[in-house]
């Protein structure tokens, strides 16, 4: 892709696309650096509004309140637990689905598909799903963090519409060669669907990452089997709660705001997938060295 | 053979992970007594509210006295009906429940322990209602399921701070003013502004806004109600009640509420009222109150004390005399204000109560009367003494500045206090006949913690509370107050689905009236949109429970 | 885009495939027999987690009470569906909800698309890296804070009508949130802002896999910047648009629900208020679980016709599709 001559035109669009790149770098930095000042200023001061990108009266409080919350180590294992098993669970079984229904000699991949595709789209309600995850023995255990959302119709079709962008011809030579499908999907076509698996887990895993309701709703009652999520919604609820007493009305001694803590939380939820994501990044920007499909 | 083996395997994992189920199983709850020989009890609340530390110090404390301790969870992000209903549908419940508007659902599915043959054993417990309270909330089968927690007083009643809604104006307006006398709408807005025309600016020379509506949400009662008010009537919440004739009024209707919105519209055109009034969001609103430039406002104090007062203080504004006073005004000159109320009121929509999954229930209710003895009572809300308060040689509870400013750290709290704040509670005087039950309540406690601009204030008044401020008055009559029946309404009955549109329509249409460029066009329009909600509907249930709770008392006299 | 493409790139050379209807032989299901066992492992997964729940689907035609449950609640058979149809609000929040989906999946579809393609002509590797981290960022903020953030920004004082004021556009602050015309664009706006970093992650992935010989082949042929963007760029991404979007309009109805929640007030309530608002207000917070149920059947129904419509339409045209 390397141009040795930069024609007028080129020179144009270059200008052009570094400018529409630093204006949309600016607006969307900026709620996130604005979240991290807030986050770094005291609670009562930021009430007042008028905090952009630095911190006013500066203080670690709402940090320092989040991380003394009760269970949030706990949280923090469950947490990671569940984003690892529920990954690569999603992940084997949304490409071994995939893998089926992008056979194109397989008579089912139609009405598989089909009967994945309405899965998006309907949903029989919170207690009719409550109903059946305590009949199968999910509620107060971890499965249920990991085995219910683990198929999905929208990641199958994303890893299946890129399966389908391989050529045919690998398949049929391997089968030439005598190769059976688990072989043909282990050997020749996952190894070709890394950028895609990288894409599917990266949802997974932020999904389960910020996942807390099923944490409220299904196991309540356990606390070892309780979320950073669970834990933060939490503490901003009893934040919230607790300005509602009249006893702390009469203390000026810069406390802390659901805001302020909100965004602490936020900050610290984010940093953990901002420090792996350089690890996936590598497979939706660089590009592959492979750079796509040899025949 | 080995993709045989490895897709077989691959198999039995799937099916072994899916149909086991398995993971660890919740541990057979209940009341079993612990290692410590402390029973553990569990309690669902569906509010939203603050969760304590497992190593919690007071709850261990308690625990020692009473050899009992609740694990507490609150309601997330949910609402309370869909916990509820999710509660029900699973057919396992914790051992107490505080079901707010579920808690007819909880009776209805049979969830609920009947609580009237055990009373009898519960000395605090029996006495936290009267025979004639206690009644009130018996259910249609004739049994009392659930206890009301709040707002019962034991002795004098000890209150500093009004609590409820008022009309509120800075210190430095009153001050400016020479602390005069207001007592009628028209006085405090023309009061504002000429307020605003000497001053038209904070010391930094910030812009005050003169006056501010706060419009977000269910919180717009601080727009739709001052009518009720300013009637002289008290807060029955969604209606007025005639004490003579025993009627219900529609205060949407009536003349007072009229006058009310004509002369905010006359104020929004003067520039007085806040353009961004309709619009702000809550956060917007108390990021205004806390810059110290509105003037004044209707309010209920708890929806901008706890947030906006203390940014007021932190950032020294309460030096200009940025913080609210309460006024009772009314439509006339001379007419008695009802804006602050005393006395307890029984909510007898919902309240604690034991479920049927409890398998010690005279142990559950043993507790809840320990909580209401008086030493554990002062833990939960006093705290523990030396280290929380401490003892005047009169016997008087205080706190020192370190005290208050550690007791309002919420990791502090999470980790020391605990309150069981949704247990039964009184207000009042002490058994001890001298300190406030909660510390709220405590006069000096109170006066030491205001600011010395309200101090000159309440000084030029000759008052020492915010209370005083407005005065007093008994509640009206045993049907008050009417909200704790509104409330519970829903779409189920033609009142309460007329009760809902009209909020709906009362959202959308007072903003245009107070707004409007011509105001009787404007109120017109309203008032048509209003009619079709068939509001008549709506007064006639109320009209129906009014007469049922006049009957109902009339049985004790 | 045709001859070139189908022979050398492997995406659109799927969907270049050939409509032969293939004889199944029972050697065929022999061979597959691996791939039968795990769908029918699959569907039953599908079945138990997916449709089993389905049948809280009754509901909707019951008077349900969490007292009597599923099985004993008392059958009211078309009443919750002729309540909702019935009331002017509900099919003004049908239309808020449509227009705000159609608006919203027009907007930040095309947003992530262009941000891809733009992205990807980046020349700096290290500037790419950049720009793309800082992208999805948003995404992880919650919605409460976004619109925090906008309605700040949108106030009286805020940057926007200063600016505005600045160059003369306007000479009085505009009240963004007064007026019902603005809400839907704020609403597009925003998920913008939070999503379409986001959302360009699939296509950049779908980039990586384009066979950079195809560039150099076109260059080679004197494309330039824009032919390679239309001729080989984006057939190559073709398949996952389409998939993308054929998913996206089953969505329209979805438009959501926290942001109008928290963005909507009393003056707008007319345009603002979506299905979601309308099942919360006239249905949960009354105890009726049967109307919100009866509306999520509605939601489906329209889903799954729009769905079945567009799969069709893309089948005539011979374009990917879902099943």
């Amino acid at each position: 892709m390397n141009k040795k001559k930069i024609s007028g035109a080129d020179l144009a669009f270059r200008i052009f696309n570094s400018i529409f790149m630093i204006v949309f770098v600016v607006v969307t930095l900026y709620p996130v650096l604005n979240t991290l000042a807030v986050s770094l200023n005291d609670g009562t001061d930021a009430l007042r509004g008028g905090i952009y990108l630095i911190p006013r009266l500066f203080t670690w409080k709402n940090y320092s309140t989040v991380l003394q919350k009760d269970n949030l180590m706990i949280g923090a294992v469950v947490t990671v637990a569940r984003t690892i098993i529920g990954t690569a669970l999603a992940l084997v079984t949304n490409a071994i689905l995939a893998f089926i229904v992008s056979r194109k000699n397989f008579a089912f991949s139609k009405p598989i598909s089909l009967f994945w595709v309405i899965t998006m789209y309907v949903n029989g309600g919170l207690i009719p799903t409550f109903l059946l995850y305590k009949t199968l023995g999910l509620t107060n255990s971890f499965m249920v963090y990991v085995i219910p959302g683990m198929l999905s119709a929208f990641n199958m079709l994303v890893i299946r519409t890129y399966m389908k962008g391989i050529p045919d011809s690998l398949e049929e030579s391997a089968q030439l060669d005598g190769a059976g499908y688990t072989t043909i999907f282990l050997k020749i076509i996952s190894p070709l669907c890394k950028p895609v698996y990288a894409t599917v887990a990266l949802f997974v895993a932020v999904g389960q990452w910020n996942s807390w309701f099923d944490a409220m709703l299904y196991n309540r009652m356990s606390d070892n089997l309780t979320t950073l999520q669970y834990e933060l919604m939490k503490l901003l609820s009893s934040v919230t709660n607790q300005s509602a007493s009249v006893e702390s009305m009469k203390n000026a001694g810069g406390s802390v705001t659901p805001t302020s803590v909100r965004a602490a939380a936020t900050i610290i939820t984010m940093l953990p997938i901002i420090c792996i994501y350089p690890f996936l990044q590598r497979y939706f920007v660089t590009g592959l060295t492979l750079g796509g499909v040899k025949e | 053979m080995k993709k045989k083996i490895v897709s077989a395997i691959l198999v039995a994992a799937m099916l072994g992970t899916m149909l086991t189920g398995c993971g660890s199983k919740a541990s057979a709850k209940g009341s079993e007594a612990g290692k410590d020989g402390i029973k553990e009890f569990t309690a669902f609340f569906a509010v939203p509210g603050s969760e304590i530390n497992d190593d919690n110090e007071v709850q261990q404390l308690i625990a020692e006295k009473t050899g009992v301790k609740v694990k507490e969870t609150w309601l997330t992000g949910q609402t309370a009906e869909e916990a509820i209903g999710t509660l029900i549908a699973g057919g396992e419940y914790p051992d107490f429940v505080e079901a707010g508007s579920g808690s007819v659902q909880m009776y209805e599915a049979g969830a609920l322990v009947a609580l009237d043959d055990y009373l009898d054993k519960y000395p605090n417990i029996k006495e936290f209602f009267t025979d004639q309270e206690w009644d009130s909330l018996r259910q249609s089968d004739g049994h009392i399921y659930w206890i009301p927690q709040f707002s019962n007083i034991y002795g004098e009643e000890r209150e500093c701070t009004h609590n409820d809604e008022a009309f509120w104006i800075q210190a430095r307006v009153l001050k400016w003013a020479g602390y005069p006398k207001i007592e009628t709408m028209d006085e405090y807005f023309d009061l504002i502004e000429r307020y605003n025309e000497a001053n038209p600016t904070l010391e930094d020379g910030t812009a005050n806004i003169p006056y501010t509506i706060l419009c977000d949400d269910w919180r717009y009662f601080c727009l739709e109600n001052a009518g009720e008010f300013l009637d002289g009537y008290p807060n029955d919440g969604s209606v007025i009640v005639d004490p003579e004739a025993k009627k219900i009024i529609d205060y949407n209707t009536t003349p007072t509420t009229k006058k009310y919105f004509e002369k905010l519209n006359e104020e929004y055109k003067k520039g007085i009222v806040d353009p961004e009034s309709f619009t702000q969001t809550y956060d917007e609103y108390i990021a205004k109150l806390s810059t110290g430039r509105v003037l004044g406002m209707v309010d209920q104090w708890w929806d901008f004390s706890n947030n906006a007062e203390d940014a007021i203080k932190t950032a020294g504004l309460d030096e200009q005399g940025c913080q609210y006073i309460p006024l009772g005004l009314t439509i006339e000159k001379g007419m008695h204000n009802q804006w602050h109320n005393s006395g307890g009121i029984v909510n007898v929509s919902s309240g604690l109560a034991i479920t049927t999954s409890c398998q010690d229930v005279e142990g559950a209710l043993q507790f809840v009367n320990d909580l209401l003895g008086q030493e554990v009572h002062d833990l939960r809300f006093w705290g523990v003494k030396d280290v929380d308060y401490k003892v005047g040689d009169d016997g008087m509870y205080y706190r020192t500045p370190e005290m208050r400013k550690q007791l309002a750290d919420t990791a502090y709290k999470a980790s020391h206090s605990c309150s069981y704040s949704y247990f039964p509670q009184w207000l009042g005087t002490s058994r001890d006949g001298k300190n406030a039950m909660k510390p709220e309540g405590q006069e000096q406690e109170f006066y030491d913690g205001l600011s010395d601009a309200v101090k000159e204030c309440f000084d030029a008044y000759g008052v020492k509370t915010y209370v005083e401020m407005l005065g007093t008055s008994p509640a009206p009559g045993p049907w008050y107050p009417m909200y704790t029946y509104s409330s519970t309404m829903t779409t189920a009955t033609p009142g309460g689905t007329a009760w809902t549109q009209m909020g709906e329509i009362k959202h959308q249409y007072l903003p245009k009236v107070v707004m409007a460029d011509n105001f009787e066009a404007g109120w017109n329009e309203y008032m048509d949109a209003y009619n079709a909600c068939k509001p008549e509907d709506f007064i006639s249930e109320m009209q129906t429970e009014l007469e049922r709770r006049i009957t109902e008392a009339a049985k004790y006299n | 885009m045709s001859s070139t493409s189908s022979t050398a790139i492997p995406m659109p050379a799927a969907k270049a495939e050939k409509k032969k209807k293939k004889n199944i032989s029972v050697a065929d299901l022999k061979h597959q027999k691996v791939l039968l066992i795990w769908s029918v492992i699959l569907t039953i997964y599908g079945v138990i987690f997916y449709y089993l729940p389905l049948g809280g689907w009754l509901m909707a035609f019951q008077n349900y009470k969490p007292r009597t449950g599923l099985l004993g609640s008392e059958f009211v058979g078309m009443k919750k569906f002729a309540m909702l149809f019935s009331d002017v609000t509900f099919l003004r929040v049908i239309r808020n909800t449509l227009a705000m989906g159609i608006i919203n999946l027009i907007v930040t579809f095309v947003m992530a698309i262009v941000f891809a393609l733009l992205l990807n002509e980046v020349a700096s590797k290290g500037g790419k890296k950049v720009v793309q981290t800082i992208s999805y960022l948003p995404h992880f903020l919650s919605w409460i804070i976004v619109t925090g953030i906008l309605h700040d920004a949108l106030s009286g004082t805020g940057i926007i009508n200063q600016v505005l004021m600045n160059f003369h556009v306007i000479s009085q602050p505009i009240n963004f949130f007064a007026h019902e015309q603005y809400f839907w664009p704020i609403v597009a706006f925003a998920n913008v802002w939070k999503e379409t970093g986001w959302n360009a992650i699939i296509y950049l992935a779908a980039i990586t896999s384009i066979d950079p010989s195809l560039y150099e082949a076109a260059a080679i042929d004197g494309a330039g910047r824009w032919a390679k963007i239309r001729h080989v760029t984006l057939p190559s991404l073709k398949p996952t648009i389409m998939i993308l979007l054929l998913m996206n309009v089953g969505n329209v109805l979805n438009a959501g629900f926290e942001i109008q929640y928290l963005l909507g007030n009393g003056l707008v309530q007319n345009v603002s208020q979506t299905i979601d608002i309308y099942v919360l207000k006239w249905g949960i917070s009354q105890g009726d679980y049967s109307l919100g149920t009866a509306a999520g059947i509605f939601k489906s129904v329209v889903s799954i016709v729009l769905i079945v419509f567009f799969n069709h339409m893309a089948k005539r045209h011979g374009e990917e599709r879902l099943f």
